[in-house]
């Protein structure tokens, strides 16, 4: 009786907890099937759970007859650019606070942990005023170094727990068989930080991917707009919204930040503690 | 014992000029920024020569006297504890839930997670679809359940733009509670439980005197840091709803975009980000502290 009991109320929360999930997943679900029905169907009542008829015309009608593929580019250039520049400076900085613990160094720290609270607000005018002012504003370049205000302190504070996480008795090992400190950097260490970087390269460049504010003040022409401020021109710029196209829109650009997380599963704690997605 | 020292000043050398680039860039794009936010918000800067003429503290005075400053901080603190009672709540909740052994939990996990990957400007599109007055889905169930007898304006009029935002940032930001507080409970001592199930503890009892208090300490930096984040979001408020009606979601942040951008006005824009940033700061010392504190601990 009792085992029936403990059985039955185990059967309910199974079914709760799972009614929860699905409520929770039903704007992802919503998306989905919006993108994928004919705009005849969009405006049925009571609405369709999903679509009566399957059609890719609003992927189409997106990849053709709007500049979504010019947004798509430019947010990848700038999401690549940024990474790239960012690593580099990051591994040797993230590395230099691991192993080299100073004064200098407690400071540096201090600053990134507070950087990476700092709101954008508080520095994004002289930011435009300096990129104006050197010819960056409405660029790609721009935007770079805009995002390089984010992502340098991410990347380091993300990339020094995998440098802690490298035992240093290997690299003592190197220089005792007459390694530099460099040598044993480049040949033990790197190797073994790979994981680290890459991981920490697909973080930082889904930071640069959904960043909005200043992509929203540093561009203000189709050539040179990103994915998020470009989408939202489309929701804004047509008399009537094209709901079935905005939902294709979002569905693309979300595809290839869903697929690094797929890739980054192990290390979504990690990452998210230090602030990867921006909140 | 010469030689060594030697290798020690050499390394102390190499660890400054590796982190030398970095911290030039932290110098140039956070500092110097920073630095001239604080120098544009005791100025007038004329808009077309970017000129600018010193006048003390009359931004923040001008700033500190307006009802919109005000209001705007009323609404980014009602903002800021809606959603973040919302983000902890149902955070703990789910992370509870998935906690148990439920059927095929790994898909729950992944589709619990898919809010706060979703870049926000796809969250945003696809809430004021949900939110739509005339089609969409809320309204229609809200309709079809007897709750509301006409179709409701969300974005458009108060308090519903606030719920409607304060709801997003709920859905968009728990799962980052979720996953902080996963984490802690797989580190919670199973033979505490079992323990205490000998000793006859109930399940309520086995939650209250078991899981809370070893989850205190991992609550108290979620809710600090979240808060921090929560204070100055821009993206989600701006997007859903440009601040609108009127200016009853203007939280701070959106203010200092407002008087920086369409108006111009610079000074008074950078006057209020520095008094944004010291409400801020409050929130961070004790974030600093705690974080101290529990590191230590």
């Amino acid at each position: 009786m009792r085992a029936v009991v403990r059985h039955g109320g185990d059967l309910v929360r199974q079914v709760l907890t799972w009614a929860l999930v699905l409520a929770l997943s039903f704007p992802l679900f919503w998306l989905i099937s919006t993108a994928l029905r004919p705009d005849t169907e969009l405006f049925v009542r009571p609405p369709h759970l999903l679509p009566r008829t399957y059609t890719v015309d609003n992927f189409s009608k997106l990849l053709f007859e709007t500049p979504f593929l010019t947004y798509f580019r430019n947010s990848a250039i700038v999401a690549i650019s940024t990474t790239a520049f960012v690593i580099v400076i990051a591994v040797f900085a993230a590395y230099s606070l691991s192993r080299f613990r100073g004064r200098f160094s407690a400071v540096v720290e201090r600053m990134i942990l507070i950087t990476y609270l700092l709101p954008s607000v508080v520095i994004f005018l002289p930011i435009y005023l300096m990129l104006s002012r050197m010819g960056l504003a409405n660029s790609l370049p721009g935007l770079v170094v805009a995002y390089t205000t984010f992502a340098l302190p991410f990347a380091i504070w993300l990339l020094r727990s995998f440098v802690d996480s490298v035992p240093v008795e290997i690299e003592l090992a190197a220089m005792v068989d007459g390694a530099s400190r460099l040598g044993a950097f480049v040949d033990v260490v790197l190797p073994q930080l790979l994981p680290g970087i890459i991981s920490t390269a697909l973080f930082t460049a889904i930071l640069s991917w959904n960043e909005y504010l200043y992509a929203l003040i540093l561009t203000n022409s189709d050539a040179v707009k990103t994915l998020p401020p470009g989408v939202m021109t489309l929701l804004t710029s047509s008399y009537h919204i094209e709901w079935g196209l905005l939902m294709a829109a979002s569905v693309m650009m979300s595809a290839p930040v869903i697929l690094a997380f797929a890739f980054l599963q192990k290390h979504l704690t990690r990452g998210f503690g230090a602030g990867a997605v921006k909140g | 014992m010469k030689v060594a020292t030697d290798l020690e000043s050499r390394d102390r050398r190499l660890g400054i000029l590796l982190l030398l680039p970095a911290v030039v860039l932290f110098a140039l794009l956070i500092l110097y920024p920073f630095g001239n936010s604080l120098w544009l918000s005791f100025n007038r800067i004329n808009t077309m020569t970017l000129a600018s003429s010193f006048t003390g503290l009359s931004n923040y005075r001008e700033v500190l006297s307006s009802p919109e400053f005000w209001q705007s901080l009323v609404t980014t603190m009602v903002w800021t504890v809606g959603s973040l009672v919302l983000q902890v709540g149902l955070g703990v909740a789910v992370a509870l839930m998935l906690h148990q052994n439920l059927w095929f939990r790994s898909l729950a996990r992944g589709l619990i997670l898919f809010p706060y990957l979703l870049p926000m400007v796809v969250a945003v599109l696809v809430w004021k679809w949900l939110f739509n007055d005339l089609y969409g889905v809320i309204n229609h169930l809200l309709m079809s359940a007897g709750i509301i007898a006409m179709p409701v304006d969300w974005l458009g009029s108060m308090p519903n733009a606030m719920i409607a935002i304060i709801l997003i940032g709920g859905w968009k930001y728990f799962p980052f509670v979720v996953l902080a507080v996963l984490a802690r409970l797989q580190t919670i001592p199973e033979q505490l439980y079992e323990a205490a199930r000998v000793d006859g503890a109930s399940a309520f009892a086995r939650f209250f005197d078991i899981t809370l208090p070893q989850l205190r300490n991992v609550l108290a930096i979620i809710v600090l840091l979240r808060a921090i984040w929560d204070f100055k979001e821009f993206d989600l408020i701006y997007m859903m709803t440009g601040g609108g009606p009127v200016s009853s979601t203007e939280t701070l942040p959106l203010l200092v975009y407002k008087q920086a951008f369409p108006l111009m006005q610079m000074g008074k824009a950078a006057a209020t980000a520095m008094l944004m940033m010291a409400v801020m700061s409050l929130f961070m010392v004790v974030y600093f502290r705690a974080r101290r504190r529990f590191e230590d601990a």
